[in-house]
């Protein structure tokens, strides 16, 4: 029984992690609605030191803004409109059914998967934009709301230590709520094995993309789930309540790969029609290269 | 063998015994595994069945070849010959001496009987056997090496031995019955004398149960051989062998064949002498035998050998025969005289003394018979290693003293000779001499008849002389024993033989007692027993005429002197043996541990045989067992230098020219195939269109070499993953 017992807080926080995730930061790729001021684009204008455009003056405007040049010349009011930059509210899901309790090695799928989200809400917390986490099976099963509290963090990581996964998925019906939750455009970052209806996923990131928020998928997955090592006669028992399976493994390990390539190449494809990252995690490598590997790339490709 | 299918059941027990050893692994990715069973699910549990089925048909198959399966109706040859497992049995007895003129019985029988090797398939095995009237087991258990029996059989030595098949038909049997073969065949090559197959019926019900199992070819390489003139017997007729003088021999010669024959010249010789006497029988008719007395000298004391001869016939072995004789120089005997009387011919041994040395006072000087009387007082202080016989007559008794001196003398190889008379103490005799030192053959019984008369007597018995010693008076040619009368007599009574479990009460010196001459009425007249080296002869009546009249006789010299001949060569009896029989002869004790070379008759110098003079029974004994010619064998030693010379002599009945009759071989031609060889003849085809029989281990273990091969490459096939 590849299963993990519950870790204890502390050990979620991966300092190596950490540390090399700092310096490259989590920026948003596109616009944010964030409600303070950050460094992320945001849809608002406001006054800030980017110029960006013009706009008639109308009655009640600060007429601190109003450029002074444009009325010398030609009389007219217009006042000086800036880029605004604001912070973003990243939701953290994380995938807590049954099937994230497998883990070959050391760690269990889920227990990667709390060691990466409470990286990522340090990392979050840490560049002052907003974090919120969400652990969800079937539906939503623990929420902590948005923060920006920096010392929020402990809070986080306790929620995370203490979840225990209890039932199946329903990852679609999840996305498909949290869209119609948020109303600001932000980042949803989903840590899950995705063991579950592949068009319900799909469909459930297309409503979130459609909300216009980046969505990252992070696709959780255990090396014994990648590689099917096993020899002999093995009796495989589900996670989630579905009948044991008597066979020989190694006879059928072709096949077993010809479908888990196959589920990762459709879940890669969906994401990539729908513009999200789609960042496959194989639980045997350390969370901080994983981490800085994907956050690398992202600085590389976002364009600020 | 087939037993062996159980085994069947060892992979499905593996099968069904895996089925239950797994591995469990809680998986969380079970929708992809339970695609990729679903869609080989089917596919694996055909493959695996299909192993299940290679792997007990590999079982099977190898069930089945161990069983070694055969088709017995099958003369199919699709495979080759199967293998057989045989014993070829070649007679080496001395009727394979016979020739046709170009080649002897033997040659004939050992080609005859390589042909039998050479028509073996390829992986056959063979025993050999040599066979005469013991089975020598050349090659005793069956070898592969075929070689090895081919040069075996060409090298096979003939012997001079009778013929007896049956015990080698059953070694053959014996040897076959253990064999797990499907081919079992016996080749019994001889030639097909009559003398050989004594035990037909036996032999033919022997071959007749396991018939089913063992296929016999007797090969028979004679051919009709009309005529043969043996020389059936050689004895000396003297009853003792003194050097120089001349020897009386007793020559038989038979006609086994089947006409007459005339002018048959016997010759007798001494050593390698030219024929000293010579004599030509007329007219011998088929079938019978004649005994012609020739005579002889033997000009040295000690060891020679005495050859007669015939002509040279078709069987050479029978030819010629020989015995071995020790010629003496003298022989000393002591008389005992119990009643010496006053004057001589009153003494009690004066009947015997002139009966001992038979010719005129002035030539017994000469006479190689020298005697000595002491009186009864005089026994203790006589020295009796002087002498080479000793004669009691009438002596009353004597002391435990002299009886120790005469257990001695006897026991290195003395002769004593007891007279009885009117002075013999018979308590003391039978108490003494009898039942405590058990040196007598027989106790005395209660007299009979009275000597101051003469209507009352008994005779001795008038012919059926069983022993050696009187077998001379049943030529009534030499006189009659019956002729003598006793008065009275003291008649032996002589102990029933002893059952080996009470031997052991008995002095290990002391030999079964036997008669050698009983009365008319069946009383025992005359007995004599071994004792030690020496022997004991008992009478049971008078040496002078006080009680019969006996020592007037004309039979009584020769009595007498086989008597003591008897005694003086109780030594050499052993000598002469026949062929096959071993040599037990008693040694002094200074040639104990050492080695004798024993040179066999026809054989060089360089073949001398060693043979190392060893106790038996707490005595020094030379055994010699490898007498299988007949003719003279030297034995020598080194050191001290002693010469020994024995011979060995055939078995007459080995002579006979009968053939198996038309009868006996259509009988055993139910049982076996009996072929007729002949130069020129082929066995191998004749042998091999009676080989039926496959076995099918080759093939089956060739399908399960398969099988095995198949298994091996599906297993690999399907467990690749997939």
């Amino acid at each position: 029984m590849n299963v993990v017992s519950r870790p204890p807080p502390e050990t979620l926080l991966d300092p190596e992690a950490i540390s090399k995730a700092e310096a490259l930061g989590l920026h948003a790729r596109y616009v944010v609605e964030g409600y303070m001021a950050g460094e992320h684009k945001s849809p608002y204008r406001g006054f800030a030191v980017e110029f960006a455009q013009h706009r008639e003056y109308t009655h009640g405007d600060d007429t601190r803004h109003l450029d002074w040049k444009v009325l010398g010349r030609t009389d007219r009011y217009y006042i000086k409109q800036y880029e605004q930059e604001t912070n973003y509210v990243a939701h953290l899901l994380l995938d807590g059914s049954e099937s994230m309790k497998y883990g070959s090695g050391r760690l269990s799928k889920l227990h990667y998967g709390k060691m990466m989200a409470a990286c990522l809400a340090y990392l979050i917390l840490h560049q002052r934009d907003a974090a919120a986490l969400g652990l969800f099976d079937t539906a939503l099963r623990d929420y902590a709301p948005r923060t920006d509290n920096k010392a929020m963090i402990h809070n986080l990581v306790a929620r995370l230590a203490a979840f225990e996964p209890r039932a199946q998925t329903n990852i679609g019906a999840v996305l498909h709520d949290m869209a119609r939750q948020t109303r600001r455009k932000g980042i949803v970052i989903i840590i899950s094995d995705f063991f579950d209806d592949e068009q319900a996923v799909l469909d459930g990131i297309q409503h979130l993309r459609f909300g216009g928020n980046e969505v990252i998928v992070f696709h959780t997955l255990d090396p014994h789930e990648l590689e099917f090592p096993f020899l002999g006669l093995v009796e495989f028992e589900g996670l989630e309540n579905v009948p044991k399976i008597l066979t020989r493994p190694s006879e059928i390990r072709k096949s077993y790969l010809r479908e888990v390539e196959g589920f990762c190449a459709r879940l890669r494809d969906g994401c990539e029609r729908n513009h999200c990252h789609y960042v496959r995690v194989n639980t045997s490598h350390p969370l901080h290269e994983v981490l800085s590997a994907y956050l690398g790339f992202r600085l590389r490709t976002t364009t600020q | 063998m087939l037993f062996g299918l159980a085994a069947v059941s060892v992979p499905i027990i593996i099968h069904l015994l895996n089925r239950r050893r797994f591995q469990k692994v809680v998986w969380a990715a079970m929708r992809f595994l339970r695609i990729s069973v679903e869609q080989n699910q089917r596919r694996m549990k055909i493959e695996d069945m299909i192993l299940l089925a290679l792997r007990c048909l590999l079982l099977i198959l190898l069930a089945l070849a161990l069983a070694r399966p055969a088709l017995l109706s099958s003369a199919s040859d699709a495979f080759g010959q199967s293998r057989v497992t045989a014993v070829v049995i070649l007679d080496n007895s001395a009727s394979m001496a016979v020739t046709d003129g170009a080649q002897a019985r033997f040659e004939k029988a050992r080609r005859a009987a390589e042909q039998a090797i050479e028509s073996m398939p390829a992986g056959s095995a063979t025993a050999v056997l040599f066979a005469s009237d013991i089975v020598r087991g050349a090659i005793a258990e069956p070898t592969f090496d075929l070689n090895l029996a081919r040069r075996t059989v060409r090298e096979a030595p003939r012997s001079d031995r009778a013929t007896d098949l049956f015990p080698a038909i059953n070694k053959a049997i014996d040897i076959l019955q253990d064999r797990l073969a499907l081919r079992k065949e016996i080749y019994l090559v001889t030639d097909g004398q009559a003398a050989g197959w004594a035990q037909l019926v036996d032999a033919q019900q022997a071959l007749e149960r396991v018939k089913s199992e063992i296929k016999t070819h007797i090969v028979l390489v004679s051919e009709h051989e009309e005529r043969n003139i043996a020389l059936s017997g050689l004895r000396l007729a003297s009853g003792l062998s003194p050097a120089a003088q001349p020897l009386r021999f007793e020559v038989q010669v038979s006609n086994f064949g089947r006409e007459e024959v005339r002018n048959v010249r016997v010759g007798l010789a001494v050593d390698a002498d030219p024929p000293s006497d010579e004599f030509t029988i007329d007219s011998l008719p088929p079938g019978s035998a004649r005994s012609i007395s020739l005579f002889a000298k033997l000009r040295s004391e000690g060891f020679h050998y005495v050859t007669a001869r015939v002509p040279d016939d078709r069987q050479p072995a029978d030819d010629r025969r020989t015995i071995a004789v020790r010629a003496i120089k003298e022989v000393r005997v002591l008389l005992v005289d119990g009643e010496p009387g006053a004057e001589p011919r009153e003494s009690e041994v004066y009947f015997l003394r002139n009966a001992l040395v038979p010719v005129p006072a002035e030539q017994a000087e000469s006479y190689f018979i020298k005697t000595s009387t002491v009186t009864t007082p005089e026994l203790a202080s006589a020295r009796l290693d002087d002498f080479d016989a000793v004669i009691l007559a009438n002596v009353p008794d004597f002391s435990a003293a002299v009886v120790s001196r005469l257990q001695q003398y006897l026991r290195r190889g003395g002769g004593l000779m007891i007279f009885p008379g009117g002075r013999t103490q018979i308590a003391f005799h039978n108490e003494q001499l009898f039942q405590r030192h058990q040196l007598l053959p027989g106790a005395f019984a209660r007299a009979r008849g009275e000597a101051d008369q003469d209507e009352k007597f008994s005779v001795l018995q008038e012919k059926d002389y069983q022993h050696p010693l009187v077998a001379l008076w049943n030529d009534p040619a030499a006189g009659n024993l019956a002729s003598a009368r006793f008065y009275r007599a003291l008649p032996l009574e002589i102990p029933a033989p002893e059952k080996t479990a009470t031997r052991s009460a008995r002095s290990q010196d002391a030999g079964e007692p036997e008669i050698i001459l009983k009365y008319a009425d069946g009383a025992v007249a005359v007995a004599q027993r071994n004792w030690g080296l020496g022997r004991v002869l008992l009478f049971s009546s008078t040496a002078d005429t006080a009680w019969n009249d006996l020592p007037v006789r004309l039979s009584f010299v020769p009595l007498v002197h086989r008597a003591l001949g008897s005694i003086v060569q109780r030594q050499d009896e052993g000598l002469n043996v026949r062929v096959g029989a071993p040599l037990f002869r008693r040694m002094s004790t200074e040639l104990l541990e050492k080695e004798a070379a024993i040179l066999r008759p026809g054989h060089t110098e360089a073949l001398r045989e060693t043979r190392r003079v060893d106790l038996v029974n707490g005595l020094p004994v030379l055994t010699y067992d490898k007498t299988d010619f007949a003719g003279g064998y030297d034995v020598n030693f080194a050191d001290p230098p002693h010469t020994l010379k024995f011979a060995a002599q055939s078995d007459p009945a080995e002579s006979s020219m009968d053939e198996l009759t038309t009868g006996q071989i259509a009988n055993l031609k139910t049982v076996a195939n009996v072929l007729t060889w002949t130069p020129g003849f082929t066995l191998k085809g004749v042998v091999e269109r009676g080989r039926t029989g496959v076995e099918f281990w080759l093939p089956i273990i060739l399908g399960a070499l398969m099988v095995a091969a198949g298994e091996t490459f599906l297993s690999q096939r399907f467990s690749r993953s997939k």
